[in-house]
């Protein structure tokens, strides 16, 4: 299997791997090699939206993502996106509301939420809105508490 | 606002799960698959595997080498030594110093099975089911039987007889977090740190499957990624245990998500007969039938029959009824709890059953039911007393919500109404060692929180109603089973009705002895005061740290030991022919309105509102009771409308994965009214009631019942996905 060097930068800071095999999913780069593990490891298929991450600015599984396919991108993962202000205003919210229960899927949905706002903001109806976070999967809360700040960081974004 | 002391943690990425745990030296566990789901095992060779560098490999051969002689429960060894039972069953384990090499070297073990015929579902067992059935049967596991009076009277004389057969799915848990352990072995010190719902519970089967003494066993429960059910007994933690005493170093075993779905610990699926004699709008009689397919499971077979039947007849009055249940062995995986076990199907069943006889008989649906329905006082069918009881008054609001939904509903909705009982298992005991100094109250106790917040946020809620300090006050801790007081763990919605009343028990003692010392008229509280935390009677004030002895304080304060160990209700036993039947501890429930818009082309269902009506006591912590409900909803639209593990006939679990097997998402979940249904006391501190499972219960039921208002589709099975709803519909066509 070959391997090839590889730069990025994660949370504002350039990394430089030697040889990471081209099978390597960007997951198991962070989890494992940068012990990154805020990035949750869910189904690893895509399913459920735990270990999404931003990829320049772009939400994105990175379980379905080579870290090749990352080189010289700028990746934001849970550990970072609080000095983000979009992620910063997220990571409020979903304190405000109590949208965590079990906690595992939060860092995945708050990765996507920010992700979204940047990309779509207040302009999208609410409900296609709600469906571009439908890849993220909870099973404690029903929803209802991250819908609860979904809301709320739309209303705030419209207001500025 | 509620303060819950794990969410900023949790929401900055900084929790550990046991997924995430890592200690130097360690090695990557792996399990071997057995290759077909029925088989005589010839052959498990572990050279080529142990040929690779730094791999430890173990299988049946091993085990009485690795506990030193000792023998494990003869029904549940570790690995098979003779048979496998269904597909991907470990037949052996491997350790790795890496995980891609411990996944290379399980792939090398060589491992042949002679194949047997597959017993895939319970139709194979009695095809023209019930006339077929027999206790004697081979594949039958447990049998069990009950009757009061006489049945074939009434239902030979009875004006109208409704017959119907229900069929139900197997559900997953699906937490998000596969199952995970870090296991070390030192000496005879076995020691895993594990995510579980019941560190102590983990420990007894650790035990048991291993044969080692429970003295010698350590289990530190870790943050949990979601249990629901599935993380309550022990799944990993002996093969883990197993490798690192083969390995002499710590060992790390997850399971992929694949393997989550092979493997199972799903409820699994079951058949159901059900007949009803009415006379002059009264039910006469009732029969209830259930095959119960319980895969391989040989632990709580009796347990998951004779419990679960006694939903099927559900909360209400029948003077007269037979029930015979079965639980059949087939080659899936051993079944588990999935929030509030096999109820929600049950509810579904009776409630869609009821439903049709109102309908035959000319009477209002929810008005036949309010008609029979238990109440406080009264007894169940097995001769039991109904403790305070709230779901006549839950559903008596859901009836007049559903009437003003239904006026407003436009063509293509229909307005359904479902019920549910449920009973919380406040009998489990639990121990809890709390101490209260100048600086709070710490309460250290044997239970992780597995995000519900029945830890974090229940049993502190709990003390704050006790003794009025503030909650930022009150720390829960947690320790692991050598260091904490015994816990029976989190499941059957008891952490707060039974744990937190041995927190209670203990702060009841600390105040009484504060307020002797004090010379304090009672009833006396906690405050905070200019010398931190004072106690306070009739305006009176004394600082603590004036009334703890100079030991107490050297010790950080004032400690008592709480407990609860409550106790079940009995049943008539003279009603019982065969088998075990189980009274219930503590009696709630729940009424629920859904209002949903189906496509009668597709069968597609889109759930536009819901209400939920709960009988829970008091609340303790209501944005925590909320939460609670939202997500038992939720979940419970899963199992009423997609979720669905499918195996065939040769026993393969066919959708083993997220994409297949499909959860409800954040644009499907509908907006939700919670009302608590109070003045019903339970068992629990201040009367409160469980509530993790109770709002599960009614969602298929009221799901279905929605349905049927909105197109006419009477679906006899869940989940009612689109080509059922659509066969149904072909069906009602003239």
């Amino acid at each position: 299997m070959s391997a090839h060097p590889l730069r990025l930068r994660v949370n504002g800071r350039p990394v430089e791997l030697a040889d990471v095999p081209v099978t390597e999913r960007l997951l198991d780069t962070l989890r494992g090699r940068l012990d990154l593990k805020g990035t949750k490891e869910g189904c690893r298929t895509g399913g459920c939206g735990a270990c999404t991450v931003l990829v320049d600015g772009r939400s994105t599984l990175s379980c379905l993502t080579l870290a090749q396919e990352a080189a010289e991108a700028e990746i934001t993962t849970i550990e970072g996106v609080g000095s983000d202000a979009e992620g910063h205003r997220v990571q409020a919210a979903f304190e405000a509301v109590g949208a965590v229960q079990c906690g595992y899927c939060t860092p995945g949905f708050v990765m996507a939420l920010t992700g979204l706002l940047k990309e779509r903001g207040a302009a999208a109806p609410f409900g296609e809105f709600l469906e571009e976070l439908g890849g993220n999967l909870c099973r404690c809360t029903g929803y209802g508490a991250i819908v609860r700040a979904a809301a709320a960081l739309r209303a705030e974004a419209a207001s500025r | 606002m509620t303060i819950r002391p794990d969410l900023a943690e949790k929401i900055a990425g900084r929790v550990r799960y046991a997924t995430d745990l890592e200690v130097p030296g360690m090695l990557w566990g792996a399990l071997v698959p057995a290759p077909v789901a029925h088989g005589r095992l010839r052959t498990v060779d572990l050279g080529p595997a142990r040929a690779r560098p730094g791999v430890v490999a173990i299988s049946a051969t091993e085990l009485a080498a690795l506990v030193g002689g000792r023998q494990g429960d003869r029904d549940r060894p570790a690995f098979p030594r003779e048979r496998v039972e269904y597909l991907h069953q470990p037949v052996a384990a491997v350790a790795a110093p890496s995980l891609a090499e411990a996944r290379a070297a399980a792939k090398a073990v060589r491992v042949e099975v002679e194949p047997l015929p597959v017993v895939s579902d319970v139709d194979a067992v009695f095809p023209d089911w019930p006339g077929s059935s027999a206790a004697q049967h081979p594949s039958v596991a447990a049998h069990v039987h009950a009757r009061r009076g006489d049945v074939e009277e009434a239902f030979r004389t009875a004006e109208t007889v409704v017959r119907e057969t229900y069929r139900t799915a197997s559900v997953h848990q699906v937490a998000l977090e596969p199952h995970a352990c870090l296991a070390e072995v030192e000496g005879e010190r076995w020691r895993v740190r594990t995510s579980t719902q019941s560190p102590f519970g983990v420990r007894e089967d650790v035990a048991s499957i291993l044969g080692i003494p429970e003295e010698s066993i350590v289990v530190e429960g870790t943050w949990v990624g979601g249990g629901f059910g599935g993380k309550g007994a022990s799944f990993v933690e002996p093969w883990a245990l197993l490798l690192a005493r083969a390995a002499g170093r710590p060992v790390r075993l997850a399971l992929t998500y694949r393997q989550e779905f092979l493997l199972g610990r799903t409820t699994l699926p079951a058949v159901v007969r059900m007949e009803t004699a009415v006379s002059a709008g009264a039910i006469r009689a009732r029969r209830v039938r259930l095959l119960l397919d319980v895969g391989t499971s040989l632990p709580g077979r009796d347990f998951a029959t004779g419990y679960s039947i006694g939903f099927l007849l559900g909360p209400y009055r029948t003077p007269t009824f037979e029930v015979e249940g079965y639980a059949v062995r087939t080659n899936k995986p051993p079944f588990g709890p999935h929030r509030a076990p096999f109820a929600p199907q049950c509810a579904f069943v009776v409630e869609s059953h009821l439903e049709e006889v109102a309908r035959r008989v000319g009477i209002e649906p929810a008005a036949f039911k309010a008609a029979h329905l238990w109440e406080t006082g009264g007894t169940t069918p097995f001769g039991q007393p109904i403790t305070d009881f709230g779901l006549a008054a839950a559903h008596a609001a859901a009836r007049e919500l559903a009437d003003d939904w239904r006026r407003a509903a436009p063509p293509g909705h229909g307005v359904g109404l479902g019920m549910g009982f449920w009973s919380t298992s406040t009998g489990a005991g639990g121990e809890a060692r709390v101490t209260v100094s100048a600086d709070g109250i710490r309460i250290l106790q044997g239970e992780r929180e597995i995000g519900s917040g029945s830890v974090l946020v229940g049993l502190a809620a709990v003390a704050e109603r006790r003794t009025g300090l503030s909650r930022h006050r009150i720390r829960v801790e947690y320790g692991d089973t050598a260091s904490a007081p015994y816990d029976a763990g989190v499941f059957g919605s008891r952490t707060v009705g039974a744990l937190g009343r041995a927190v209670d028990d203990a702060l009841v003692q600390i105040l009484g002895t504060l307020a002797q010392r004090a010379g304090a008229p009672t009833p006396v509280r906690l405050a905070e005061g200019e010398r931190g935390v004072e106690l306070e009677g009739r305006g009176q004030r004394w600082p603590i740290a004036d009334l703890l002895t100079d030991e107490e304080r050297a010790q950080g304060g004032l400690t008592a030991h709480g407990k609860h160990y409550g106790r079940g209700g009995k049943i008539d036993e003279s009603l019982v022919v065969d088998g075990t039947f189980y009274a219930y501890t503590d009696f709630t429930g729940a009424a629920h309105v859904a209002e949903v818009a189906v496509d009668a082309q597709t069968g597609s269902v889109r759930v536009v509102r819901y209400a939920a009506f709960q009988d829970v006591g008091t609340v303790v912590d209501p944005p925590t009771a909320r939460a609670q409900v939202e997500g038992g909803i939720v979940m419970g639209l899963g199992t009423a409308l997609t979720e669905e593990a499918i195996w065939s006939a040769e026993g393969r679990l066919l959708n083993a994965g997220l994409v297949d097997y499909r959860l409800p998402t954040i644009s499907e979940a509908p907006p939700i009214e919670v009302t608590f249904v109070e003045g019903h006391p339970g068992a629990g501190p201040f009367g409160a009631k469980g509530l993790g499972e109770p709002p599960i219960i009614p969602v298929p039921a009221a799901i279905a019942s929605a349905v049927r208002a909105a197109v006419g589709a009477h679906v006899t099975e869940l989940p009612l996905n689109p080509e059922r709803i659509a066969r149904a519909l072909k069906r009602e066509e003239p």
